[in-house]
């Protein structure tokens, strides 16, 4: 009988010994945050760029110790889900993490309508919301995100429209004017029709004429449009010097070889199709074509820390896509919400908020990230051209200071 | 016919939404209640599409349209004139039964698949306006939908309210579908569908009685969707083209349209396959896809007559009553 229970408290001992370093790194506090992104379905190309950002940046947190907070030192827990390009998906995914999972901040989606969804759940649960929609300055206003407001827990990762596209319009026609070897005077914008390409193409158009192009005419596609030839019939008729071709990236690498077979303009200008694409997929033309990057390329750049960015987060296992950059409209704002907790001393979430609002955090993107009074970033793009001999040269281009008068 | 042997149709529909009504006692997640949520907005809609196919034999393409017209009516007439949800019900009911009117006179002059292309062709076209339409539909970005939903002072914004107001429309829309079914007016639009030129030489004016089916299933929509506004409370036109309308069809169809438990069990089916089944939606498409084909050969009217007519096959042998209504023949 004392054999029996000298061997049962052994054994209980023994088993106690080696459960201790789970049970008490199971006991270790976390944050949990999430990630609500198209990985399947139609926005998969932009959807897979989100999670494999912010797991990088968890990864990197956790590896260093965590997040210390007051006299706590947290890990990040990170829970992602997949909205399969669904909105039903995207709201349900959403609940679960907010009212089920508690996170304390949701990173995504890619997809405006998506977001401002999401941000009817996450803002009454004062959960800090991330998204690198530039539509989102439709709600961002000083009342929706003061004390109280509507938005208040919400920010966006990407800059105002106006300094997004102010910066794009100089890059591009800065850097194919002397590739073209003549003043560029006209341009011609061809975008698809929907919600962000609406948003999008007002403040591009705006930026052109700021720039002294001459744009006769803003042409829309339909979404999946695969067959160009009639938008670009037009856009040659109208004899372009520069033909625009605005958003999203995959539909432009469909555009692009139907343009250059009907030489519809000395010039092109691709907007989010990164020049690491350009070359993976032996891409050629006889004229030169710009491309530009949200924010930063990752094929090429001239950002000093991209490389080291990239490198990781291809090692990591994300694919390289048309556009991986955008995964660093959530990879440094991970960090940035790491070091506002650590500054607020505290997870309280309107504690949080006036941290982000005061804090300048060095990132990959920018040694100064700084959200304003309405909760946006501001930053540079990065444009890059390709002459016809396939040399790339790439330029960071700050964005202007205020808006064009329209 | 007794109403004894109708009801026989609906009391399971009934039993199942009780059911369905006693799932918050299990503690669901969110992501649950909030999936079916999206679910019983869906099969509201479903029923009305089931009175259009199931009962007329004739097939919308372009039914996430109404649901759109519904939806935005909401938010257009909260935004504009402060009307709150309760009121909204009724007035975007009456404004997609107004536009399936408009799209059901030069519409059902064809039949067959030229009213698809026509109902498809619709879809599209409220999608093109809903996203030009400036400030006024709020464009591409669509509209943000603000009152708050209350019941006798009960807060809808909590989900399992919400949800068991959803539970309770999808009653309400069993029993009009079934109360439709089971009229004099079912039995015309059964009529309808079986021989269009019999019907006529009878006496009952065809077009109109299609054009009225048409306008009841856009009454079902549009409730459904200011249900879908005030749920997600942001819509944008995207949510309304011809993917959405294409799998309403899709739920109606494997579902079946004729039974009433057929749109209920679409509906579900669709919403929660991928979700037990962890399928992205290529994988989701595929499946529907092979679904739907089974379903053309094996089951054409659906789903649910097919397991109905299975289990009698198996375990009553009885022959079929001629008196009984023919959407409960074709279950057996």
């Amino acid at each position: 009988m004392e054999s029996t229970l000298l061997r049962s408290a052994s054994l209980a001992l023994f088993l106690g010994v080696l459960t201790y370093p789970v049970l008490a790194e199971d006991a270790a506090e976390t944050i949990k945050i999430g990630v609500v992104a198209a990985e399947s379905g139609a926005f998969v190309s932009a959807g897979h760029t989100l999670p494999a950002g912010v797991s990088l940046a968890v990864k990197e947190i956790n590896d260093e110790g965590g997040v210390k907070v007051g006299d706590k030192t947290y890990r990040l827990e990170l829970l992602k889900r997949d909205d399969r390009t669904d909105i039903s998906t995207a709201i349900a995914a959403t609940q679960e993490l907010v009212r089920d999972e508690k996170v304390a901040a949701i990173f995504g989606s890619e997809t405006h309508d998506f977001t401002l969804a999401m941000a009817k759940i996450t803002q009454p649960a004062k959960v800090l919301h991330f998204a690198g929609n530039s539509t989102l300055a439709k709600v961002l206003t000083e009342s929706s995100v003061a004390n109280g407001g509507e938005d208040h827990y919400l920010f966006q990762t990407e800059p105002q429209e106006f300094q997004r596209s102010g910066s794009t319009a100089r890059g591009v026609l800065k850097l194919l004017e002397p590739l073209v070897g003549h003043p560029l005077k006209k341009s011609v914008l061809i975008v698809g029709n929907d919600a962000t390409g609406q948003f999008l193409s007002s403040y591009y158009f705006a930026a052109l004429k700021s720039e002294g192009q001459d744009v006769p005419d803003i042409i829309f596609y339909p979404p999946d449009t695969t067959d160009f030839s009639p938008f670009l019939t037009r856009a040659k008729s109208l004899k372009p010097d520069v033909v625009h071709f605005w958003y999203n990236g995959d539909s432009t690498l469909t555009a692009l070889p139907q343009a250059l077979e009907l030489g519809v303009a000395p010039s092109y200008f691709l907007f989010g199709v990164d020049p690491g694409i350009w070359k993976e997929q032996g891409l050629s033309a006889d004229v030169p074509v710009a491309m530009s990057c949200v924010p930063v390329c990752w094929g090429e750049s001239s950002n000093p820390k991209a490389k080291a960015y990239f490198d990781a987060y291809f090692a990591a296992g994300a694919p390289k896509g048309v556009t991986s950059s955008v995964s660093l409209l959530y990879y440094d704002y991970v960090h940035f919400l790491a070091e506002a907790w650590e500054k607020a001393g505290s997870l309280d979430p309107d504690k949080t908020v006036e941290a982000l609002k005061t804090l300048h955090h060095k990132g990959v993107v920018s040694d100064d990230l700084a959200f304003n009074a309405t909760h946006q970033v501001t930053h540079a793009t990065e444009v890059c051209a390709a002459a016809p001999g396939g040399d790339i040269t790439c330029a960071m281009q700050e964005p202007p200071a205020d808006a064009p008068k329209q | 016919m007794p109403v004894s042997n109708s009801l026989r149709s609906l009391l399971p529909v009934l039993i199942l939404l009780v059911l369905f009504a006693l799932v918050p006692l299990l503690s669901p997640s969110n992501r649950f209640l909030s999936l079916a949520i999206s679910a019983g907005i869906n099969v509201i809609a479903l029923y009305g599409l089931s009175v259009l196919f199931g009962q007329t034999g004739i097939l919308s393409m372009g039914h996430a349209a109404l649901v759109g017209i519904g939806a935005y009516t909401a938010a257009i007439v909260a935004r504009d004139f402060n009307v709150g949800f309760w009121l909204s019900i009724p007035l975007a009911g009456i404004m997609a039964a107004i536009v399936a009117a408009l799209i059901g006179v030069p519409s059902l002059r064809v039949s067959g698949h030229h009213f698809v292309i026509m109902t498809f062709a619709f879809g599209q076209l409220l999608s093109i306006i809903l996203t030009n339409g400036g400030d006024y539909t709020g464009a591409a970005s669509g509209l943000d939908v603000q009152q708050p939903v209350a019941l006798f002072g009960l807060s809808m914004d909590v989900l399992t309210h919400y949800y068991l107001m959803v539970v309770s429309f999808v009653a309400l829309s069993a029993i009009a579908s079934w109360a439709i079914i089971n009229s004099r007016y079912g039995r015309t639009l059964r009529a309808i569908r079986e021989n269009e030129k019999l019907a006529a030489s009878l006496g009952i004016n065809v077009g109109r009685h299609k054009i009225g089916a048409f306008v009841v299933s856009g009454i079902f929509a549009g409730v459904s969707g200011v249900l879908l506004a005030y749920f997600l409370r942001h819509i944008s036109p995207s949510q309304f083209a011809s993917f959405p309308s294409i799998y309403l069809a899709l739920m109606v169809m494997i579902g079946g349209a004729r039974l009433l438990l057929g749109p209920l069990a679409g509906g579900i089916l669709v919403a929660f396959l991928p979700e037990l089944l962890n399928l992205d939606p290529v994988q989701s498409r595929i499946l529907y896809g092979v679904c739907l084909i089974a379903v053309i050969l094996l089951l054409p009217n659906g789903l649910i007559a097919g397991i109905v007519a299975g289990w009698y096959r198996f375990f009553d042998r009885r022959p079929v009553q001629p008196n009984e209504p023919a959407v409960e023949r074709e279950g057996k």
